[in-house]
């Protein structure tokens, strides 16, 4: 009945098969490479439980749990920035064009500015540094910032381009009180607002991946109950409503995914900018017109590029590492520019 | 009553863009809604589907509230087409008339036989069955509009309402657009409400006219009635008579285009 279809799908059939097959294999890079070499032999009876106390640590403490935590964080930042880029109808949207990340820096330099002088008075060391409330801090900070754009969006009129506009406004202005904040201001707290502002995955544990979880797994269960209403979104509003879509309420629920999404991944491992943005685009340029496999793709390529490129950043940083936020920014910014020339 | 209105008012901050606008339709009748740009047309299709709250007055599709209605419900009774609506480019004509089934399948049903049976024959109704597999980038300005216009169909609707549904197409293409809508009214009984331009084209399809200036309604009548009042010349500020293009059939105008000539 219809030319070229069983063609074009012929084409893309491999592609979601071949990209789940790379998951366990980055895995495995990720977890048998590191700076600190570990045979092989080493790492398997590590994981097995057995094996030196050392290799047990490097690779159940530090590897896997930070392995782990960028997997999820991966999947959030790509299937957030899929569905800003659908419904904001833009695609260079992001979860810092609607301010998510600017939020989320925002409390949590405030929180390292604060909890600094109620619990600890006179600290200046980085352990006594309360650290590890940093991901629930980003993620309040993310919602907040998302809440605050929906309403003044909401009051206006909810339309695609006021989302934009209000973000970018909010964002704006969240980032200079943050960076306000951080010139004025002492030494070993900025080294961790650093450290957390280029996007890292160093000495992330399980708590992070724990933390992490929850939302990722409700993200992913969320997507059927979102998946044709995000078909429905790219249309105008007047005509998504007439297909017999409700589209205030439809628009809302998938900004508010993606907010929830974007808030706890940049609250975890700081903003790893380009994973929102390049990974949609990827997945589109070898998905093409086939949405649903679009989507899956979207979450498989985040999972996996967070991994490499967290590994291409140990390996080449050696001791110090460079951190993977910096690694998707300069890997992503040619890759992006190539999809950007190819995509119609 | 397949659908109504009756002293639908509509206001865009202190503008009345409608003012007390009333409609009643019968079964698979063809409305046309003419009027000077800016008149109202629009606004009143758009009040019919329920896209936009009137200040007062309200629309019914079979008696019933369009306000009370869920955007599903009026959906699967009533589909509308606004002016040059957009799509991501990527998007292929099949894919776009999917879309048109999204009422009656909501958020999880799969596609069954009624629905593959309702894409096939919106598509062949179309004439775009061998162009199912075009991206939306790739089509001419025809192409695009039959697209959506097969969209439309695909919800299966009793109600159709277009907007402007010839502009931007060529002599050829807007032939058979409206052929399209004279079967669709004929055959399927689909009741027809439609913003148009040509004036010539209103007075040849349609059971009925509607004439809008100013957001006031100035006439609604059968066509050969609106020749006779005087109210074309009038309300469109131009110069011209209508003749007999053949017995029995409504007449045609013919506009004097004094300005050009001079």
């Amino acid at each position: 009945m219809i030319p070229n279809s069983s063609a074009a799908r012929q084409s893309n059939r491999w592609v979601l098969p071949i990209a789940m097959a790379l998951v366990p294999l980055s895995l495995a890079a990720a977890v048998f490479m590191g700076i600190v070499d570990v045979p092989a032999n080493d790492v398997i009876s590590a994981l097995g439980g057995a094996g030196s106390e050392e290799a047990r640590s490097i690779i159940l403490d530090i590897r896997l749990p930070r392995i782990i935590t960028g997997m999820l964080a991966g999947i959030q930042f790509a299937l957030a920035g899929l569905l800003l880029q659908t419904i904001t109808r833009n695609p260079l949207a992001d979860p810092s064009l609607i301010g998510v990340s600017q939020g989320a820096t925002l409390t949590v330099t405030l929180f390292l500015l604060f909890t600094v002088y109620i619990f600890t008075p006179g600290s200046h060391t980085v352990a006594e540094l309360p650290i590890g409330w940093l991901p629930v801090a980003g993620t309040a900070g993310g919602m907040i910032a998302g809440g605050i754009i929906y309403l003044l969006a909401f009051r206006l009129e909810l339309s695609p381009l006021r989302i934009t506009l209000c973000g970018i406004a909010v964002g704006a202005v969240f980032h200079a009180i943050a960076i306000g904040l951080i010139a004025g201001w002492g030494s070993a707290r900025i080294e961790i607002i650093l450290e957390w502002l280029s996007g890292s995955l160093y000495a992330r544990t399980w708590d992070h991946a724990v933390f992490l979880l929850p939302f990722t797994v409700a993200g992913l269960v969320m997507l059927p109950v979102i998946h044709r209403p995000l078909v429905m979104l790219q249309f105008d509003a007047a005509v998504a409503r007439s297909f017999g879509l409700s589209y205030r309420r439809q628009f809302s629920l998938v900004l508010f995914i993606s907010c929830v999404m974007a808030a706890s991944a940049v609250g975890t491992v700081g903003p790893i900018i380009f994973v929102g943005l390049v990974v949609p685009h990827l997945a589109r340029f070898l998905a093409g017109r086939h949405f649903p496999l679009v989507v899956a793709l979207t979450v498989v390529l985040g999972a996996i590029i967070v991994t490499l490129g967290d590994l291409i950043g140990r390996l080449i940083g050696g001791a110090e590492e460079v951190p993977i936020g910096v690694v998707t920014a300069i890997i992503g910014v040619p890759v992006l520019l190539a999809l950007l020339r190819k995509v119609p | 009553m397949p659908l109504s209105c009756s002293q639908l008012t509509v206001r865009y901050g202190h503008r009345k863009a409608l003012d007390g606008f009333s409609l009643s339709m019968e079964k698979g009748e063809i409305r046309a809604l003419i009027g000077p740009n800016g008149s109202g047309k629009s606004t009143a299709l758009q009040a019919l589907a329920g896209l936009i709250r009137p200040a007062d007055g309200q629309a019914a599709i079979e008696g019933v509230a369009v306000a009370s209605l869920s955007r599903r419900a009026i959906a699967k009774k009533l589909a509308f087409l606004p002016q040059q609506p957009s799509a991501p480019d990527e998007m292929t004509i099949e894919q776009l008339v999917r879309q048109g089934r999204y009422p009656h399948v909501g958020l999880f049903r799969s596609y069954n036989r009624k629905d593959e049976q309702a894409i096939e024959w919106a598509l062949e109704s179309t004439g775009l069955t061998s162009l199912a597999d075009r991206t939306l980038a790739e089509l001419s300005g025809g192409e695009r509009q039959r697209a959506w216009i097969s969209a439309a169909l695909a919800q299966e609707a009793s109600i159709l309402l277009l907007d402007e549904p010839t502009s931007f197409l060529d002599i050829g293409y807007q032939v058979e657009v409206l052929d399209l809508v004279h079967r669709l009214s004929r055959d399927r009984g689909v009741t027809i409400v439609m913003a148009i331009h040509d004036i010539n084209q209103a007075i040849a399809i349609s059971d009925r006219i509607s004439l809008l200036d100013k957001g006031d309604l100035q006439f609604d009548g059968e066509p050969t009635a609106l020749a006779q009042s005087g109210l074309i010349e009038k309300t469109f500020r131009v110069r011209g008579k209508f003749v007999e293009v053949a017995p029995g059939k409504p007449p045609h105008f013919d506009v004097e285009l004094t300005k050009l000539l001079r």
